[in-house]
């Protein structure tokens, strides 16, 4: 349909030039030049009425590549969002959160722009420079060869000039990039670059850059300019063959005048086409590039299948175990866990420590199946993971990660975020008061109705941690899984908090990781991990009499005095 | 960047725009007025073509008509005239385009060195209240749209009105009432089309609202992809994505179709015109009123007079956006800079500075309605440590950004070794502190230049060993393929934040200041990485007065000083012993850091 719309439009435009003729040939020449004023005018009204028809295809063909471009583009995206939300964390680690926006943003815009372009221009340019070229042979198939040799020459050009201009382009693409580097620098190294006064340094750094940039500027410039006035001479040197060609066969051939004119016209609608094709080249690498970008994302396949079904009600003592478990990154050499085994119980306090690289967020991540283990068993409730549905196993899980992330919306909407049901007022309020967010949250002109912005920004860093905090709570999860949650609350609001989380616990697991001793002196159970294994369980004092590696962190948190004091209590 | 097209940025203030930017082009005025001339003397010259292609088809038609052949040596003059022309005209028009793009590139220079200076004059506040991103697409979009479309710009303009007025003189030369016919189509197109892209405006602007919310939507939620899959909220996601995508999909094809409507508009308007020119023109070749070489030039001339017609249409939307980029630009230039530093300065050299500080009556605030700090007054010996503690958001950097000058006190003064700061250079009063922070800032470049930063290019490399080996990072620098002459990139991978803070340790060792300020925050970092930086802040505040923003136990109650701030104030001050006795707020912070203690 679009093509025939397209192909509308084009004969339509097409028929005018020979029409035309027809007039100079037919209606005016003729009778030794006393013309024939009704085949003139008839004519007249068949051109208007070719025209009126190629306006209406062109409208067509734009209403149709507008609404397919547009659907092609809703669809890429939406398969793209699918894709990604069924991605498990080690597929996203490996594009990057970033990457993955840009990816589904700018680069299906630009997929979609140039496919827009693509559908009205890739069929009309073709058509009309095909139908210009055959209209112009039948009109005139001596003067073809004008035709190849402007159109040749174009090409020519036009490789020529980009061939020139295309690794310049590269090398003022990087300098952008360079700019945009020290710029950027600039900005987040203020107070760095002032306290060491290095302004001018800096200043002179740009400036090489900047200059640089210039004169690559000014290069391309000079190249780019050539283009139009070449182009011109081109266009111009076509018309003037063919007038010359023409008047050269008027002697004998009199149609040859109304020809000639008409040959005129279908020979700027061929450039014209050539043109628009060379601008199509220059936009598919841009759009290509992008659309690999894509298709890297759309064939990756999610590693972590979930069943359908699995994973029963509230356990009456919910556990978490690790037989053995062992892990290592796609790709990576070596294992970041090695034959973790441990059993966290119900009520109890399960803390894990250990430097950066010490696997204790890895670990914490294989409970909600973010990772699959490499080897061993993770048993949530005796059951292995993979034998749970993403529901089942999710619904028992309460996590609080690092970084307290929100979701745009109320603060209501964010602590029932994993709420379906129940009591809902009264479970929301429970749980801010423990997450000890009810005091600020009142003072918040909506309170509970309060908007929170895209990522949160409008309350503080601390808020935001309690708010994630509380969302946990409101699930009423078997199994609390807190990411290094505390560190981002002083140690004040820290400790009450824990305090307040003991009664809602005591028939859950609760996981913690943790930076800070005093976060987790007091559960029941410490796992200490170095490079992956297992260096030492067992409570606070027990860790202090018999761990070194728990002894060194310890060292490093408290001062010579209390350290001492510490050992003594131990009986070490 | 990619976007929606066809949304047109409105400045606020044109004329004043507009004046300024004529202003800035001033030292290229000559070469802009020549330019000027040169694509007015060009554009000329090619609207004589069709007349004179006309003039050899009438001369042929004629000469055979009359029985004599073709007059040969008429065809080929013309034929040599009319190259003449076209070449000409082609070498007036690249010299036009090259001078208006070196005139380009070089007022994008211009602009963005100003906007890189102008970084480093303005105030640290400045700095406080505006996004980044913001400044960085002043430097990028906008200069780019401001000097990088000025040499199309300029030309589109001289060109379109030249040829608009060649064409038209040229038309009315040859029949007056064909080029009316010509001319009543254009006002009737013109005027459909503006209606047109009225309403392509409203979906235009329609499809950059969903646009920005399923972007926003999407940033989200591959933010919080974590969040959403321990919620098993997938579906609920995909659901809301898919509505916001149906009507972007909706938006954005009515924003494409009525966005292309106003060419098939012009476009069949244009062929009407031109249908009526050549039954027109055909009529009057009849009746002898007019050559047919001059009917063939007319409709030569009526296909070459839309093109600066919609040009010079679309040009009015792009000099708005012109306009409103430069705006913006202006904006950023003229932003309040750091006072100039003028009169007698005190002149100040480090290796001098014994670092005593004090703090008389010192008032502030960041915005006149809330006081941060009021009449604060401590003296603070050389060699002394000043812990600076209080819960997250207390302000703890106020005191940090009154020292280093980044801001000044309402009232009262600072002096240092009994000189107050305000009477010296700025620069020399930061370059009596070292300064660690949170915020390890390292720039794109071999650690050893990183390291020299603060020292110099001067300094000799066995001296930023000497650090290096000081803070205990011999070993890992020399684990990295190069050395010290590793790159460290943007994202650098290969180093991890608790290497990059010793980094900037070592950076301020290698400066070796008279003072010290501190961040011990260091919370991504593992525990002994921790216990190597904590080595090596007591080794940098050795022997010189130091302010920390403390986050241990042991520096607090090591501290000579312990300022206490609370919601920005400063609420209490002293000894730690002190402080506990009085039993206020520091020794409430202090209590919650324990539980079963003492």
């Amino acid at each position: 349909m679009l093509v025939s719309a397209v192909a509308i439009q084009a004969y339509g435009v097409l028929r005018l030039p020979t029409l035309m003729s027809q007039i100079i040939n037919q209606g005016i020449v003729i009778n030794d030049g006393a013309g024939d004023m009704g085949f003139i005018i008839i004519t007249g009204l068949k051109m208007l009425g070719w025209a009126v028809l190629s306006a209406a295809g062109a409208l067509l063909s734009s209403f149709l590549s507008s609404k397919i471009g547009a659907a092609i583009g809703r669809d890429i995206r939406d398969e793209m969002f699918r894709k990604i939300m069924s991605f498990s964390i080690s597929e996203v680690d490996n594009f990057s959160t970033a990457s993955l926006i840009t990816r589904t943003t700018n680069d299906i815009a630009t997929v979609q722009q140039t496919l827009m372009m693509m559908l009205s221009m890739m069929l009309r340019v073709p058509i009309m420079a095909i139908g210009a070229i055959a209209e112009a042979v039948a009109l005139a198939p001596d003067m073809t060869w004008i035709l190849a040799l402007s159109v040749g020459t174009l090409i020519v050009f036009a490789i020529l000039i980009l061939s020139l201009a295309m690794p310049k382009f590269m090398i003022f693409q990087k300098l952008v990039d360079k700019i945009n580097l020290l710029t950027r620098e600039n900005l987040t190294g203020l107070r760095v670059i002032r306290t060491f006064n290095n302004q001018g340094f800096e200043e002179r750094k740009f400036d090489k850059s900047n200059s640089e940039l210039m004169k690559t500027d000014m290069f391309i410039g000079a190249v780019m300019s050539l283009q139009s006035p070449v182009m011109m001479l081109i266009f111009n040197g076509t018309s003037v063959l063919c007038i010359w060609i023409g008047i050269s066969h008027l002697t004998f051939d009199a149609s040859y005048l109304g020809k000639m004119i008409a040959f005129m016209q279908y020979a700027v609608q061929v450039i014209m086409s050539f043109l628009f094709l060379t601008v199509l080249f220059v936009m598919i690498p841009r759009a290509s590039v992008s659309a690999k970008r894509i298709r890297e994302v759309l064939k990756t396949k999610p590693k972590i299948l979930w069943k359908n079904t699995g994973g029963g009600d509230r356990a009456m003592e919910p556990t978490v175990e690790f037989k053995n478990v062992s892990f290592k990154y796609p790709g990576a050499d070596e294992n970041v866990l090695i034959d973790v085994s441990f059993v966290a119980k119900a009520g109890e306090t399960t803390a894990f420590i250990g430097s950066t690289g010490s696997g204790k967020s890895t670990l914490i991540n294989l409970v909600p199946r973010f990772y699959e283990a490499t080897s061993g068993e993770v048993l949530v409730d005796g059951v292995n993971v993979k034998d749970y549905s993403s529901k089942g196993l999710m619904k028992k899980i309460g996590l609080v990660p690092q970084k307290g992330f929100l979701f745009s919306g109320t603060v209501k909407s964010n602590i029932l975020y994993g709420v379906d049901g129940g009591d809902i007022e009264k479970r929301m309020k429970e749980a801010a008061r423990i997450a000890q967010s009810e005091e600020f949250i009142e003072k918040m002109p909506e309170k509970y109705d309060s908007r929170i912005v895209e990522g949160g920004t409008n309350v503080s860093g601390g808020q935001r941690q309690r708010i994630a905090i509380a969302r946990a709570i409101a699930k009423n999860p078997e199994i609390y899984v807190f990411d290094d949650a505390f560190s981002a609350l002083d140690m004040k609001t820290d400790k009450i908090l824990r305090e307040a989380l003991k009664p809602v616990t005591k028939n859950s697991v609760t996981l913690i990781v943790a930076q800070r001793i005093s976060t987790i002196r007091d559960a029941e159970q410490i796992v200490v991990l170095d490079k992956g294994k297992v260096v030492g369980k067992g409570t606070h004092l027990q860790l202090l009499k018999k761990c070194n590696v728990y002894r060194e962190i310890c060292r490093s948190q408290l001062s010579e005095e209390e350290f001492r004091k510490e050992l003594e209590n131990a009986g070490a | 960047m990619p976007g929606p097209r066809g949304l047109v940025q409105k400045p606020k203030n044109m004329k004043k725009t507009a004046l300024r930017f004529i202003s800035e082009i001033k030292p290229w005025r000559k070469q802009l007025i020549l330019t000027i001339v040169l694509s007015a003397v060009g554009v000329l010259l090619t609207v004589f073509g069709p007349m004179i292609l006309g003039m050899m088809t009438t001369s042929a038609t004629t000469s055979i008509a009359e029985g004599k052949g073709i007059l040969w040596d008429e065809i080929i003059r013309l034929i040599v005239i009319l190259l003449l022309l076209y070449v000409v005209s082609g070498i007036i028009a690249y010299m036009q385009g090259f001078i208006l793009t070196r005139i380009s590139a070089k007022l994008t220079k211009k602009m963005r060195t100003q906007i890189l200076e102008k970084i480093s004059r303005l105030p640290v506040s400045y700095f406080d209240n505006v996004k980044i991103g913001d400044v960085m697409s002043r430097m990028t979009n906008d200069v780019e749209a401001v000097a990088g479309q000025l040499s199309n710009t300029i030309n589109e303009i001289v060109t379109s009105v030249v040829m608009i007025i060649g064409i038209l003189g040229m038309m009315l030369f040859i029949s007056i009432p064909l080029s009316l016919v010509a001319l009543i189509t254009i006002p009737v197109s013109m005027i459909l089309a503006k209606r047109v892209a009225e309403k392509a405006q409203k979906h235009f602007r329609k499809q950059r609202e969903v646009l920005g919310a399923l972007n926003s939507k999407i940033e989200e939620d591959f933010t919080g992809q974590l969040i959403i899959k321990a919620n098993t909220h997938e579906e609920a996601s995909i659901d809301e994505f898919n509505k916001t995508n149906e009507l972007l999909c909706e938006s954005s094809w009515k924003a494409q179709f009525f966005g292309s409507l106003p060419f098939p508009i012009t476009h069949v308007l244009t062929n009407v015109a031109y249908v009526f020119i050549c039954v027109l023109g055909g009529w009057f070749a009849i009746l002898g009123k007019i050559t047919i070489g001059n009917v063939q030039a007319f409709i030569q001339y009526v296909n070459q007079f839309n093109r600066p017609i919609t040009q010079i249409a679309q040009l009015s939307a792009t000099i708005q956006q012109i306009a409103a980029a430069a705006e913006r630009v202006y904006d950023f230039l003229d932003a309040d800079e750091e006072s100039v530093e003028t009169g007698n300065l005190t002149p100040i050299l480090a290796q001098e500075v014994i670092g005593e500080v004090e703090f008389h009556d010192v008032s502030f605030s960041y915005d006149k309605e809330k006081t941060v700090i009021s009449n604060f007054s401590a003296k603070i010996e050389p060699g002394m440590q000043v812990a600076i503690v209080g819960p997250t958001g207390a302000g703890k950097t106020t005191i940090v950004n009154l020292l280093m000058r980044f801001y000044e006190p309402d009232s009262g003064y600072i002096t240092i070794d009994g000189k107050p700061i305000r009477d010296m250079k700025r620069n020399d009063v930061r370059k009596l502190f070292g300064m660690v922070l949170q915020d390890t800032w390292l720039f794109s470049d071999t650690i050893m230049n990183n390291l020299k930063y603060g020292a110099g290019k001067n300094i000799p490399d066995n001296e930023v060993r000497k650090a290096v080996k000081l803070v205990g990072i011999e070993h890992f620098i020399d684990s990295l393929p190069k050395g010290l002459n590793t790159v460290i990139d943007e994202d650098s991978d290969n180093i991890s934040a608790g290497e990059k803070q010793l980094l900037t340790i070592a950076r301020a060792m290698t400066q070796n200041p008279p003072m010290m300020i501190l961040d011990e925050a260091t919370s991504n970092v593992d525990t002994r990485t921790e216990q190597m930086i904590q080595d090596a802040f007591s080794r940098l505040t050795k022997g010189r007065t130091s302010f920390v923003i403390a986050h241990r136990l042991s520096t607090i109650r090591n501290a000579d000083l312990i300022l206490v701030m609370k919601n920005g104030n400063i609420v209490e001050q002293g000894k730690h012993d002190d402080l506990l006795r009085l039993n206020g707020f520091y020794a409430e912070l202090y209590n919650s850091q324990f539980s079963d203690d003492e």
